[in-house]
């Protein structure tokens, strides 16, 4: 019981030290606030599974990040999500920015984020988080040099869209 | 536009405040009790299917009127104690399948296999349903001969239905998650491209 209450409460501490960059990796899988509330939801019950289960030899924010996107990518593929990339321009918008006005560039960053495949999707939030390459291999199991040279061209596409907006 | 402007854009992100963490734990937490009860019912009721229907079955197969109701009722209990061993396989599959803190690489190998072995299982449902749907047609044959052929006749029609629903059943499952299991080796190979 009282290593369950000690659970319990080191499972608050990683929530409150890393709700801000899962909720960044939800809005890149994502479009709808509703729809990241729920990969949140998701993610962290993954995470309070694996709870008993880690025993610290991959640092707290590699072995987060590898629960995080392993929820994401199959989150992504369940059949009973509705498509919200589909709805109309006015709708996504008014649907994901409810407290207020959208910064335009960072929307048009997250829309090309969200054209990109899977893949690329995972590395280049990753990236974005300031994880290095070894980190990336260790989250994605992807190796660093492939991971370097796919970044290099990903950064390319980000910032040609960037401009484009 | 840089590198280090792009990551921060991409920080700047106004969503990501540590509001409602204490919502966010108990919402995990009753999300995590659910679930696990829910498993706790599933296999509770398979626990009281072997414990309680199979020694029936058994006692009816060991004391039938006839060798026919016997290995009837003899087909029924194999076909039971069956078809709970495989839906507890199915259950642990589906649980070793679940998100967890390996690499996404592994993760989604891991994944794609055991959607395979889960597509694999329910399309055989209708194999290692058949004694129990054998162990019903014999107890229609019985009841034809000894009773009255319309009540055999309908014993052999809820049989063949029931066989066709679990066969029709097992397909369009299969079919689901092959599904899945395809859209995760695509994503697989979108992961490992150059």
């Amino acid at each position: 019981m009282a290593g369950d209450l000690d659970d319990r409460r080191r499972f608050a501490e990683l929530i409150e030290a890393y709700a801000a960059p899962i909720r960044r990796l939800c809005s890149g899988y994502a479009v709808a606030t509703p729809d990241r509330e729920d990969l949140f939801q998701d993610i962290f019950l993954a995470v309070w599974r694996a709870f008993p289960a880690f025993r610290g030899d991959a640092t707290v924010r590699t072995w987060l990040y590898r629960i995080a996107h392993n929820v994401a990518l199959t989150w992504q593929k369940r059949d009973r999500r509705r498509q919200r990339r589909e709805m109309p321009l006015e709708a996504d918008v008014a649907d994901l920015h409810p407290a207020g006005p959208p910064d335009l560039r960072r929307l048009a960053l997250e829309r090309a984020i969200g054209s990109l495949n899977p893949g690329d999707r995972t590395l280049t939030l990753l990236w974005l988080e300031g994880l290095s390459a070894a980190e990336i291999e260790d989250v994605t199991g992807v190796k660093a040099a492939t991971v370097a040279v796919r970044l290099s061209r990903i950064r390319k596409q980000l910032r040609t869209a960037e401009v484009m907006s | 536009m840089s590198d280090d402007a792009l990551s921060a854009l991409w920080m700047s992100d106004p969503t990501g405040s540590k509001e409602g963490v204490m919502g966010a734990v108990n919402a995990v937490l009753q999300e995590d009790r659910v679930a696990r009860e829910k498993d706790r019912w599933v296999r509770a009721g398979g626990v009281l299917a072997v414990a309680l229907l199979c020694p029936v079955l058994l006692w009816a197969a060991a004391y039938g009127k006839t060798p026919l109701v016997r290995g009837a009722y003899a087909l029924m209990a194999v076909g039971t104690a069956v078809l709970v061993s495989a839906e507890w396989r199915f259950l642990a599959w589906g649980r070793q399948a679940m998100p967890g803190p390996d690499d996404a690489r592994s993760q989604l190998q891991k994944s794609a296999f055991l959607l395979g072995r889960q597509a694999t299982l329910v399309r055989l449902a209708p194999l290692w349903c058949a004694p129990i749907f054998a162990g019903a047609a014999l107890i229609g044959a019985w009841l034809y001969t000894n009773v009255g052929h319309a009540s055999g006749c309908g014993l052999w029609l809820l049989t063949s239905a029931g066989w066709l629903a679990c066969l029709a059943g097992g397909v369009s499952k299969g079919a689901a998650l092959d599904a899945r299991r395809v859209r995760m080796e695509r994503v697989l190979t979108d992961l490992l491209s150059q």
